[in-house]
């Protein structure tokens, strides 16, 4: 296979991935995407691997492995503090369940949503814009750092 | 590490994209080679000598620091 022909199968896989994606959200089952996610990431190294005038050498491996180390050092960083937080809110416990002398009912504030599933939501895509901004900011220093648009007389 | 591979290419009459493809790497490999801006594996490195049919000390020089002298 070429490189084009892989690129185009990339495309069109990640159009059936936004497709699944819309339907996931329509009838609200997540695991629809999530099992069409991991399927279409084995399809796509699966094709990768067939692509025939793809020139990986070691030079493009050091950037994507420098990337990828970078990316990791920065993001777990941030993916921990956000998860501390998480964690946090399990070892709290809400007003209502101390006992009170004499026994009142709680009052309305101490009725606490914690983590709402939205938010999650919000914080997971936030974490997920940040890694691919990362990765991306990473490959193109290093990319530059070790010679990748150098320009030549011949 | 400074390297003579522009000068060896020259000597062979051969363009980056030539010597690219006999060791099997991209042609930005070699120019990232010849510029300093990368510097190659033992493998590699080994792979260009033996092309040029010389011993990895004629291609490849290394700049040793000067270190600063021992405590003691």
């Amino acid at each position: 296979m070429k490189k084009n022909g892989f690129y185009l199968l990339t495309g069109c896989t990640a159009l059936v991935l936004l497709g699944i994606l819309w339907y996931s959200v329509e009838v609200h089952r997540p695991l629809y995407i999530e099992i069409a996610f991991i399927i279409a990431i084995a399809v796509i190294y699966l094709l990768r691997r067939m692509v025939e005038d793809l020139i990986e050498d070691e030079r493009s491996i050091k950037i994507t492995e420098q990337a990828a180390v970078r990316t990791f050092q920065v993001f777990w960083v941030v993916f921990a503090a956000f998860s501390i937080g998480a964690v946090m809110e399990l070892f709290y416990v809400p007003q209502v369940f101390i006992a009170r002398i004499p026994p009142t009912p709680p009052p309305e504030s101490t009725m606490l949503v914690i983590l709402p599933p939205r938010l999650m939501g919000y914080i997971q895509l936030a974490l997920l814009c940040l890694m691919i901004f990362l990765y991306v900011g990473f490959r193109i220093y290093y990319a530059r750092k070790y010679g990748e648009w150098e320009t030549d007389e011949e | 590490m400074r390297n003579k591979i522009k000068v060896y290419r020259a000597m062979h009459d051969l363009t980056q994209e030539d010597l690219a493809k006999a060791i099997g790497v991209t042609r930005q490999t070699i120019l990232a080679i010849e510029k300093g801006k990368y510097i190659p594996s033992l493998d590699l490195a080994f792979r260009i000598a033996r092309y040029f049919r010389v011993n990895v000390e004629e291609i490849f020089l290394y700049d040793e620091e000067p270190r600063p002298p021992l405590a003691g």
